[in-house]
């Protein structure tokens, strides 16, 4: 087994507790119990309860269940448009090319937070989910995708490289996904939707801290959810104020660096040879 | 190469469109949402006189109307007043209040970041350190910024507005924007990388060759790539703003559109949004006249007639 093997059998390992949790997530949080306040791990098995006696591991489960999907389908996206803008510089369409530059150029521009926040603001009521902000968030991240993935397929040599195979005799299936996106789009297309998977991850929690701080429905899962940024707040008031809480901030920061260790590893297990 | 101006022609025209664009995408979209736009600032349900509501916020005479009153006043800075975040008041009024802090933060936080621009240009640090700047790639900012609110509420509780509190508030936030994120290790991995590629070209090793440094050599050629480099880490800046403004408590523009974002205040986030859009226009078309700077300085300086040379 090689290292790539490791990179792969971690990002699943990581990528699978992900799933368990979301899958395992109750649809309502427990009532409280004060008399089961603030006990460690050891004290209340898997992941201890927090300052109103509720267990950790349905923060886990339920903050799971709100990013799992919205961000592997924002990794998929950003990777998906990344492999259109590669592929789009391997055929001869100058038009596509410059209507693809035009429509980055405005995408990129825009201030990423600042058009999720108005997205957010325009939303229903009823479409109240990470999911269509993590859409908005792959079309934002898509202008990086598409030029880095531009930037390889033009230094394969493009539309000459192209020629080049189909003088060899290969079908177009072949060339295009086989030789080009899977041999060499492959890194540049996987770290982009990791990377895009990860910070639609870090945007449910920041946009869900913002709302809890402010005692506000958040704008990305329904009151009858608990996100982990709820165990970074309560972990802030070991921080700040010297409250019992460190073990809750230590479970939130964990569960962010699941995230990221899903993320480098497919990165890692992505990359060229 | 025949074609150099297009980009920068693209760029410039983006830049000019954007400001006009972005309050276009949002009054179209207040007017697609369910319902009348005067029932969102007044609903029949709680409250009477919505008829009365609509025409002072000229939202009686439909989008078009609306839009073109709406730019035409913003051009004269009036921004027409807030709907729900302090109700009527101009939101001029609030910006001038909170846009003086977020500048300040963005200048503080592009320090780190330059410094880090500035040692990835030369090379340094050494790949040694490059396992620390991956972790620093992946810290969130809502962590750091966590972290630096925990340590401005120990020390500086209660001192916000002025003194030394104000300054390490600011400090704190800013250190958080430049650090998480990605936009210390990005600044400087990208510039060591592109400045090292760079290094390898043919040029480069000529000049060396007649006793000349690389980085003269090399900047001129990289200042379109840096600029636009250093464009999109002050975009992402004020994207973070937002977030590490709300935590930190800094009364900033990023804390004013979240708070309009909050309360659905239209007036507020149509302005918001469209002066962000205006700053980055402004990053924008500096790039644009770079690049066109660039290219005629290369354009200019060869001594040799390229047409006339065999590729």
């Amino acid at each position: 087994m090689n290292r790539r093997h490791v990179y792969i059998l971690m990002a699943v390992f990581c990528f699978v507790i992900l799933l368990v949790l979301a899958w395992n997530a109750p649809d309502l949080p427990s009532t409280i119990d004060r008399s089961q306040r603030s006990l460690k791990p050891w004290e209340h098995w898997p992941l201890g309860t927090d300052m109103n006696g509720r267990p950790l591991i349905e923060y886990a489960t339920q903050g799971a269940r709100v990013i799992a999907v919205p961000s592997f389908v924002a990794g998929a996206l950003v990777a998906l448009f990344g492999m259109i803008g590669g592929l789009i510089r391997c055929v001869q369409a100058p038009k596509l090319q410059a209507v693809l530059q035009f429509g980055g150029e405005i995408i990129g521009a825009l201030p990423r937070m600042v058009v999720v926040l108005v997205v957010a603001l325009l939303l229903p009521m009823d479409w109240r989910t990470l999911m269509p902000l993590a859409v908005v968030w792959a079309v934002l991240c898509a202008p990086g995708a598409i030029d880095e993935a531009g930037a390889v397929a033009a230094r394969l040599g493009g539309t000459r490289f192209v020629e080049a195979l189909k003088a060899h005799g290969f079908g177009a299936w072949r060339i295009y996904i086989h030789h080009i996106v899977v041999l060499n789009l492959r890194p540049v297309l996987v770290r982009q939707g990791a990377e895009a998977m990860m910070t639609v991850a870090f945007l449910e929690v920041a946009l869900s801290y913002l709302a809890v701080v402010e005692d506000q429905s958040s704008f990305t899962h329904s009151d009858n959810l608990r996100s982990w940024a709820d165990l970074l707040k309560e972990g802030y008031l070991w921080l700040a104020l010297g409250i019992d809480s460190a073990h809750v901030l230590f479970v939130g920061l964990g569960l962010l660096g699941l995230v990221v260790m899903t993320a480098t590893a497919l990165t890692k297990a992505a990359e060229a040879r | 190469m025949k074609f150099w101006w297009i980009q920068p022609l693209a760029r410039a025209t983006v830049a000019f469109a954007l400001p006009l664009l972005v309050p276009a995408l949002i009054t179209a979209m207040i007017w697609a949402l369910p319902g009348n736009p005067a029932e969102i600032i007044c609903p029949p349900s709680i409250c009477t006189g919505g008829e009365e509501l609509a025409a002072r916020w000229n939202l009686d005479k439909g989008p078009f109307e609306f839009y073109t009153h709406w730019v035409s006043s913003a051009v004269q800075l009036d921004f027409g007043d807030s709907w729900r975040v302090l109700t009527g008041k101009p939101v001029i009024e609030l910006m001038l209040l909170t846009i003086p802090n977020t500048l300040l933060l963005i200048g503080l936080a592009l320090i780190p970041i330059t410094l880090g621009s500035t040692l990835g240009a030369f090379q340094q640090p050494s790949k040694r350190w490059d396992p620390l700047l991956v972790f620093l790639n992946v810290l969130p900012v809502v962590v750091l910024a966590l972290l630096a609110a925990a340590v401005v509420e120990i020390n500086f509780a209660g001192a916000e507005d002025e003194g030394l509190g104000y300054w390490m508030r600011m400090i704190a936030a800013a250190l958080t924007l430049g650090i998480a994120d990605g936009a210390l290790s990005g600044a400087i991995l990208g510039n060591r990388s592109m400045f090292e590629q760079e290094n390898q070209q043919r040029y480069v090793g000529i000049s060396v060759l007649r006793g000349e440094g690389n980085f003269a050599n090399t900047l001129p050629n990289l200042a379109g790539a840096l600029v636009g480099q250093y464009r999109s880490r002050i975009v992402h800046l004020l994207s973070g703003a937002v977030i590490v403004e709300v935590i930190v408590r800094v009364d900033g523009f990023g804390a004013l559109l979240w708070r309009g974002t909050l309360m659905q205040d239209f007036g507020v986030v149509l302005a918001a949004a469209t002066v962000f859009a205006t700053l980055s226009s402004g990053l924008l078309l500096f790039q644009a006249i770079v690049e066109v700077a660039q290219n005629l300085h290369q354009r200019r300086a060869p001594k040799i007639d390229l047409d006339e040379v065999q590729v």
